[in-house]
């Protein structure tokens, strides 16, 4: 049964953190809220858990209502942040916690944290503390609670964020296969726009309290719903350029003392003309020795190399500044003149008022 | 190791047990003291050591036998009241250290919790205004509350240094543990909700354990706290036999008549608890208990 989500406005004092959210999650798949800090995704997550109440708006899991219920009566799982685990508990009692509360018999609640301990690896760890764990036991433990119940929804706040980078990419991993293995839905929160790339089904991208776009990661990077979207998602971050304009079916880019480049053919139908911010990902930026139509005149001003790749900033007309990201054997150095073209299909073009992806409205 | 740094090492331990044996040497004097002959007690030189060990003081205190002044020779005759009552001193204190603490930690651990973990108006200042009462003398307290008492009938009862007990106890205590509860994260709460736990299965399965040694620490404060009084008692009780220690153990002055003996064997019957308890709750008392609950 899938969980919708209708309306959902929370506010805390005169502070607007939700507005008007409205979702759907299909059962079985794994959904990722991303943003920035402050966007409303941790919030949206503990109204799921019922640890907040909503201000307005309903939850239903398929037809039943389930915001009105208490965080333990809506059995639901949750991995903290800070994990969580109770630190006067061993491993054993802090998985089977939520089996006591509920009246499990002892042989059953026995077997299904046996199960899971196996299943997550940490069979071995069953009579330790918390606090003999390291950060990626922790971690697992947190999960095996959650999972141990059964549950008919997993909800995830940031759970990878204290383990370190190395740690971080295994365990993102393993809770994807997990989560292939189990096929329970789950709701997951993190800034961490690779991780929501990586693991998600659809990713909501929130900002200041509202849904962006709710998509498939690669309609979300392909396809952008706005500026904000398209900033936040892909690393390194897509360059916008001011000063792009649409006129005479052509894309032109303003390149200082009045001059302007044409370096597309117009990718929007009609002949309008308009200002536009021009969006392009590193990736999309092709660098020219010589100029060839198409391009534009650029200095190099910095190179970082970043093993396989390199990292290249440029200056073009008056002081404005764009990245490319380059093969590692390119021989690019810090004031270098070179030309750089845009791959027209994979430009975006926003407004420049409202930031809405005009490619999509097309 | 060089012997620049044994020397040094040498040097601190000296210096420890030189400020060691300043800081026991009242309670070494009165151990000594308690097991010597009376005639003994008063000998010049004084010695330490005891000539000849005797363990009549603590004998008589505890069977209450008469012995008192008798050793002095120089033919007083007892009063026949103060000292048979030691231990009904003792069981006095002991039951109103008891039930002051229990009162002052069940009191203080819930409103303590309440106020880290409510919202209602008022809940930041509270502890503020709690400590604020702690600060002012028991002196003061002390007279209104003897009004308050003899008001409700409760004057040379046990109740009343009870109640008095509490009163001086339970704001520290609140304090304490209010500083205590806000360390314990909310996480470790929201997930036991998570699990099923209703709110006082949670109190009682995840935030009291938690809370362990801030309870020990805050009842180990209020027990010391009424186990060594003595203005209350002196002001709230007036028979003999309802008296704690403190106060009681003056009985053994009689006018210009002292008897020593009798009085270290107390002092030290009174110390004894209060060390053993300390000794045997220290490592409780250590914080870090939460050490490993979140992210570390």
């Amino acid at each position: 049964m899938s969980i919708r989500l209708e309306h959902i406005h929370k506010s805390f004092g005169s502070v607007e953190v939700l507005k008007d959210i409205s979702l759907e999650f299909p059962e079985r798949e794994f959904i990722t809220l991303v943003g920035p800090s402050g966007c409303g995704k941790t919030t949206l997550l503990r109204i799921l858990a019922g640890l907040e109440t909503a201000s307005s708006g309903a939850i239903f899991h398929g037809e039943q209502k389930v915001s009105d219920l208490a965080p333990g009566k809506r059995d639901v799982a949750m991995v903290f942040q800070s994990y969580a685990l109770y630190p006067h508990m061993d491993v054993f009692r802090n998985i089977a916690y939520g089996l006591k509360v509920r009246g499990t018999p002892k042989e059953e609640t026995e077997r299904r944290v046996r199960e899971v301990a196996r299943v997550l690896e940490i069979e071995h760890l069953l009579e330790r503390k918390p606090k003999q764990l390291s950060g990626g036991q922790r971690q697992r433990v947190a999960l095996g609670r959650a999972m141990v119940r059964k549950p008919w929804l997993f909800l995830m706040d940031e759970p990878l964020s204290n383990l370190d980078a190395k740690l971080r990419v295994t365990m993102r991993g393993e809770l994807k296969r997990f989560h292939l293995r189990l096929e329970t839905t789950t709701v997951y929160v993190t800034h961490d726009q690779l991780e929501a790339m990586t693991m998600s089904d659809k990713i909501a991208v929130m900002d200041k309290g509202e849904v962006q776009q709710y998509a498939t990661p690669a309609e979300v990077y392909n396809r952008p719903a706005n500026i904000f979207v398209a900033g936040f998602i892909g690393s390194p971050p897509m360059n916008f350029l001011s000063g792009a304009a649409i006129s005479g079916g052509e894309l032109n880019l303003d390149c200082g003392d009045a001059k302007r480049a044409a370096i597309a053919a117009s990718p929007l139908a009609g002949n309008e003309s308009r200002e536009v911010v021009l969006g392009v990902r590193p990736q999309d930026i092709a660098v020219h020795m010589a100029a060839v139509p198409h391009t534009i005149a650029a200095e190099v001003s910095l190179v970082q190399l970043l093993g396989s790749e390199k990292l290249v900033d440029f200056n073009y007309g008056l002081r404005e500044q764009v990245t490319a990201q380059v093969k590692a054997d390119s021989l690019l150095e810090a004031g270098q003149k070179v030309w750089i073209g845009l791959d027209p299909a994979k430009l975006h073009v926003f407004d420049p008022a409202s930031g809405r992806n005009l490619l999509l409205e097309n | 190791m060089n012997p620049v740094a044994l020397a040094r090492q040498a040097l601190a331990y000296v210096m420890l047990l030189l400020v060691t044996f300043v800081i026991c040497f009242p309670l070494l004097w009165a151990l000594s003291t308690s097991f010597k002959l009376p005639q003994d007690v008063m000998a010049s030189p004084p010695t330490l050591i005891p000539r000849e060990v005797t363990i009549a003081n603590y004998r008589n205190l505890i069977t209450g036998k008469e012995q008192y002044f008798h050793g002095v020779g120089k033919g007083y005759v007892p009063s026949t009241a103060a000292p048979q009552h030691f231990t009904s001193w003792f069981t006095n204190s002991v039951v109103v250290s008891l039930g002051s603490t229990l009162i002052s930690i069940v009191i203080s651990t819930l409103a303590a919790y309440s106020i880290t973990r409510f919202r209602y108006w008022g809940r930041r200042i509270i502890p503020y205004f709690s400590l604020l009462g702690y600060m002012i003398p028991s002196i003061i307290l002390v007279f209104p509350m003897f009004l308050v008492m003899a008001e409700f009938r409760l004057t040379d009862s046990l109740w009343s240094l009870t109640f008095g007990y509490v009163s001086i106890t339970l704001p520290f205590c609140m304090w304490l543990l209010w500083a205590f509860f806000r360390g314990i994260p909310i996480e470790l709460e929201e997930a036991a909700m998570m699990d099923g736990a209703s709110r006082l299965r949670v109190f009682v399965d995840i935030v009291l354990p938690s809370a362990l040694p801030g309870i020990i620490a805050a009842a180990i404060f209020s027990l010391i706290v009424s186990w060594n009084d003595y203005l209350f008692a002196r002001v709230f009780i007036n028979s003999i036999e309802q008296l704690p220690l403190t106060v009681g153990v003056m009985h053994f002055f009689e006018g210009v008549h002292v008897d020593w003996g009798l009085m270290m064997a107390s002092a030290v019957l009174m110390t004894l608890p209060m060390a053993l308890l300390f000794m045997l709750m220290q490592k409780h008392l250590v914080a870090g208990f939460g050490a490993g609950a979140v992210k570390g």
